[in-house]
């Protein structure tokens, strides 16, 4: 018995020096010279385009892709060292404003690469997210990423009278319109959102500030605070479906009624609109809605917002910064590949020369015929820019906990606005927060 | 007689030559962190023992102090209650249950599926308005309104102390029974001529012997369980919801370090940890060896 | 083994009947063992159902998946396979992981028992104060460790190599304390005095008697440490970047699409692949410990 065992290991042992032998020669022989150009992402998004780039130009290029958990974790390190480091990566609007500041993209400000002429041919707030605190700019993208809620039409002309976007649009220009056309729909049964969370891109209001000012002070507006109050109304009348964002009950309340068990009873309801941006239509809702194809449209909500973003940029440790720039322009400023990526996928553009001339022959089934192109590009000039700080994603997760203990009745808005101010605090301890 | 005992330096030193290299380096770079403002690039200033001043201030280091205590303590008796019992069901010479191989496999399978799985399926499980569990028991009829299970404090932590010990019991059952596969069995069969019951062989005769492996057990989930974070992290927001009952020491050390950059104030979260973890271990070895002191063994 | 099973027969049956003389409640054998089977399949299915879950998931569309759980299979298999296999070769991942956690765990195994071998049966100047030190080190968490390991591994000139994911295993301190505390219940240090008196060598004696008695213990750990190795996931993200190199754990992040459209059946497909057939060897592997270890104890 004993020997078997000896001898199994024995031959693992070998098996694994043999098979590590032969795979070390094979990298080594063949490793990183037919290798072109390196690029890193959080998505799969640009393989296609690779390819194209790769036929192009008679070169290889490489694509790691990094779950977006552990991207800044992966990146970081290398970034650093430049070992083993991407010619080219992205970044994704989280941790954008952290990126361009550290130095790690090329300046394209500088020759030869000149971005700044660009400037007038990009949707401002886009281009603007891509300069660095002194204003030169580090990172370009292909895309702009503004929201609208998107809302079924058969519900629309039963509850509302009409499905025209632009007439439901007006129905929800502000918080308190909302709140009426929630309470149609709850008399008829239906649920105005899935969830309460869904209203937390229109916390800015009218009011659009930065959650830290050039004094690094925390501000916390009066739209926000009000932004805590919505979302208990939700609540407590009972507007939603109790569905959180990407739960599995989110996924199935865009085709069939869902269940909500709520005060004893339960009852079951369906869900009229969904808060997403541009991306929303092609990746969540043609993904998973079966059904009711042709009965959605978009339309604006109170205030406009944008959600998400894939920037890009040139690593500036790469010894291969012509090719690598090369691959940005065609990402972004690359006419016709632009135009055939555009019109494949559905992404809506920031490249302005392309979008002036595709924009007006946009249908998309999926939303009854509706120009969706348009509608997004309208509102991609409304937002403003300059409020994006690197504190975002975490303040934005610290007051929606905040909101959370509110709603569910744990805390009083006091308190809960008390115990935001403590958590912002200690998370960055060398922002100013207010004393209350 | 010539004294053999200097071969003890060349048994280990192997070992010695790769920690320091591997693992003592870094952890001592980590300690260096600790006295700078590091955030994880660039340049670190020192701030000489800010870090530290604020870590004996800071109210959510306590918090998170005792959730990981209340979590990991319930999981553990639980734990270890389990292995306890399976193993003296298997060891049990009266009894003769088969198959031992096979329950120590599917025990183990738990262990096996990755936590971002574990995370997901309990997700689901534990949903408040879809989930089976709610399903389950208003179907029953033992609640009418569904329970928000991750949205309350005591529910939340007694749900990844459970989902620990699922994860966890057929490892220590394992490593249980690996010490009682290692006693002689001359033993046992002394102690069924002798007439002793179940309890009394267990008690007399297992749990002595296998006090250096129930020690081992002890002191390695308790390394283990103090720096509980994945679940907490991916079961709720991963910042600890709700209400910070799940904000775990670890946890708010990642959540310092790799959300909010404070990486040198991560650092120094890192070594209060590790003082409250030395503390307690020197506890366990105490109550455990303290009375009878063994004289290391001569040669 | 037989004559064993008999004498081991024959001692149950006379404590029966002494017990069922002495004790009062007479109790049949048969019922209480059919409650612990009862209870113990009922726990194996509790641990086996996520396990069935994830296979099942494997075999269904992605759309499918973030409908719900279900314990029907699906019809696509084939699909998943296909998205998997444009992604990434899981075939080479395979090879990879088994390359690095083969070698892990037979470093781990040898240096652990020898490092083990040395602290309990030698008396040396220094050795509590090393082993309560290498204790200690154990408790300070590791998450922090990673930025000063991979600047290490930068300036040794290892990044994107096997070498830091390997060597390191010669070092495993939570191994080296278990089997130290199993070496010293079960080896008796006459044992090494009557080797020694037959004039084997220090390390002829740790080969030919220490491992084998540590055999048992050195086998548990290493199923330990072979799953800890093949699930390993950020260590190997951040040292390596080719691509060709990568383990399965890293290769499953490259089927991670966007955020929100994941190629999550894929993905199960490509755990599954990943953890059958550790699943297999372990239950074939186990059954060997089991036996090796009867084995053993005839003997003496």
């Amino acid at each position: 018995m004993k020997r078997k065992l000896s001898i199994f290991l024995v031959s693992i042992l070998l098996v694994g020096l043999f098979a590590g032998c032969s795979s070390d020669s094979k990298t080594s022989g063949n490793g990183k010279k037919d290798v072109d150009l390196r690029i890193w992402s959080f998505t799969d998004e640009l393989k296609k385009p690779i390819k194209t780039f790769e036929e192009k130009n008679g070169v290889k290029v490489e694509l790691t892709i990094v779950p977006i958990a552990d991207y800044p974790t992966k990146l970081k390190p290398v970034l650093e060292s430049g070992v083993g480091a991407p010619d080219v990566f992205t970044g994704e609007i989280a941790f954008l404003k952290q990126w361009v500041d550290a130095g790690y993209w090329e300046n394209l400000s500088e020759k030869p690469y000149n971005a700044d002429k660009l400037s007038d041919k990009y949707v401002p707030y886009v281009f603007d997210l891509g300069k660095d605190k002194d204003g030169d700019v580090r990172a370009l993208s292909w895309q702009t990423t503004p929201g609208g809620i998107y809302y079924k039409r058969s519900i629309a002309k039963e509850v509302l009278g009409t499905d025209d976007p632009t007439q439901v649009g007006e129905m929800m220009s502000s918080m308190d319109k909302v709140f009426e056309v929630a309470e149609k729909m709850k008399s008829k049964g239906y649920s105005m959102f899935p969830d309460e969370g869904a209203i937390r891109w229109f916390t800015q209001g009218d009011n659009p500030q930065p959650w830290v000012n050039d004094k690094n002070e925390l501000q916390l507006t009066e739209e926000k605070m009000e932004y805590m109050d919505y979302s208990k109304k939700l609540r407590d009348n009972q507007y939603t479906a109790l569905a959180p964002e990407w739960s599995p009950s989110w996924f199935e309340g865009m085709d069939k009624p869902i269940k909500v068990k709520e005060g004893g009873k339960e009852k079951e309801t369906q869900v009229f609109s969904y808060v997403l941006p541009t991306w929303g239509l092609h990746s969540v809702l043609k993904t998973n809605v079966k059904e009711s194809v042709g009965d959605w449209a978009v339309t604006s909500g109170p205030s406009p917002y944008f959600w998400g973003g894939t920037w890009l940029g040139v690593y500036n440790k790469s010894d291969n910064k012509e090719l690598a720039y090369k691959f940005v322009k065609m990402m972004t400023q690359d006419d016709e590949f632009l135009t055939s990526w555009s019109k494949e996928t559905g992404d809506v553009l920031s490249y302005l020369p392309v979008t002036e001339t595709i924009k007006d022959d946009f249908s998309d089934k999926f939303l009854g015929g509706q120009n969706n192109y348009q509608f997004f590009l309208d509102q991609s000039t409304k937002i403003t820019p300059g409020i994006v700080t690197k504190y975002d994603q975490q303040l934005d997760t610290l007051y929606g906990n905040a909101v959370q203990q509110y709603v569910t009745g744990k805390k009083s808005k006091k308190e809960a606005i008390k115990e935001f101010y403590q958590k912002a605090q200690n998370a960055y301890p060398d922002i100013k927060v207010p004393k209350k | 007689m010539k004294n053999l005992n200097r071969y003890g330096y060349f048994f280990i030193a192997p070992f010695w030559l790769v920690f320091l290299v591997f693992s003592i380096y870094p952890v001592a770079l980590t300690f260096y962190y600790s006295f700078t403002n590091y955030t994880g690039s660039g340049e670190a200033q020192l701030v000489g023992l800010a870090n530290y001043k604020r870590l004996l201030t800071d109210t959510y280091f306590v918090e998170a102090f005792f959730n990981t205590w209340k979590i990991w303590g319930v999981n553990f008796a639980l734990q270890m209650g389990l292995a306890l019992i399976l193993a003296m069901i298997f060891s049990d010479m009266r009894v003769k249950l088969k198959g031992i191989a096979f329950f120590r496999a599917i025990f183990y399978l738990p262990n096996l599926i990755t936590i971002s799985s574990v995370a997901l399926l309990f997700g689901i499980l534990l949903d408040w308005q879809h989930g089976s569990l709610n399903m389950m028991l208003m179907k029953v009829g033992i609640i009418s309104d569904p329970i928000n299970w991750l949205n309350e404090p005591t529910s939340a932590q007694l749900s990844i102390s459970l989902i620990l010990t699922w994860m966890w019991f057929g490892h220590s059952f394992i490593v249980v029974m690996a010490g009682v596969s290692g006693i002689s069995k001359d033993y046992y069969e002394a102690a069924l001529i002798d007439g002793a019951n179940r309890w009394q062989t267990f008690s007399k005769i297992t749990i002595p012997l296998l006090k250096p492996i129930l020690l081992y057990i002890m002191i390695t989930s308790l390394i283990g369980g103090l720096q509980l974070f994945d679940l907490p992290m991916l079961l709720t927001d991963g910042i600890g919801s709700p209400d910070g009952s799940l904000n775990t020491m670890v946890l708010y050390l990642y959540n310092q370090a790799f959300k909010y950059n404070n990486y040198g104030y991560a650092a120094a979260v890192a070594y209060g940890l590790f003082v409250i973890t030395l503390i307690f271990s020197a506890f366990i070895f105490k109550g455990m060896y303290g009375k009878e002191r063994k004289q290391p063994r001569q040669v | 083994m037989i004559g064993k099973t008999a004498v081991d027969n024959s001692l149950s049956n006379s404590v029966e009947k002494k017990s069922a003389i002495e004790t009062k409640p007479k109790r049949k054998v048969s019922i209480p063992k059919i409650l612990i089977y009862t209870v113990l399949i009922v726990m194996a299915i509790v641990c086996f159902i996520p396990f069935l879950m994830m296979l099942v998931n494997a075999t269904r569309s992605n759309e499918a998946i973030l409908s719900g759980f279900t314990l029907l299979p699906g019809s696509a298999i084939v699909e998943n396979y296909q998205t998997m296999m444009s992604y990434i070769n899981i075939w080479a991942g395979f090879k990879n992981s088994l390359i690095i956690s083969v070698l892990v765990t037979l470093l781990s195994g040898y240096f652990s028992a020898l490092t083990a071998y040395g602290f309990a049966f030698y008396v040396f100047k220094g050795k509590n104060a090393m082993f309560v030190f290498m204790l200690v080190m154990m408790m300070v968490p590791g998450q922090l460790g990673l930025i000063g390991f991979y600047e290490l591994c930068k300036n040794l000139g290892i990044l994107d190599t096997y070498i830091p994911l390997i060597i390191p295993a010669a070092a495993s301190p939570f191994v080296v304390f278990f089997l130290r505390q199993y070496i010293l219940t079960t080896l008796h240090p006459s044992l090494i005095e009557a080797a020694r008196i037959d004039g084997a060598s220090e390390f002829k004696i740790f080969h030919t008697i220490a491992i084998p008695i540590m055999m048992p213990a050195i086998a548990t750990m290493s199923i330990f440490t072979f799953i800890g190795s093949w699930n390993n996931y950020i260590m190997p993200l951040v040292v390596l970047f080719s691509p060709e190199k990568f383990t399965l754990p890293v290769l499953m992040g490259f089927l991670k699409g966007s955020q929100v459209a994941q190629n999550l059946g894929s993905m199960y497909l490509g755990i599954a692949i990943s953890v059958v057939p550790i699943m297999v060897a372990f239950l074939f592997l186990s059954k060997y410990i089991v036996n090796s270890i009867s084995a053993g104890s005839i003997k003496e």
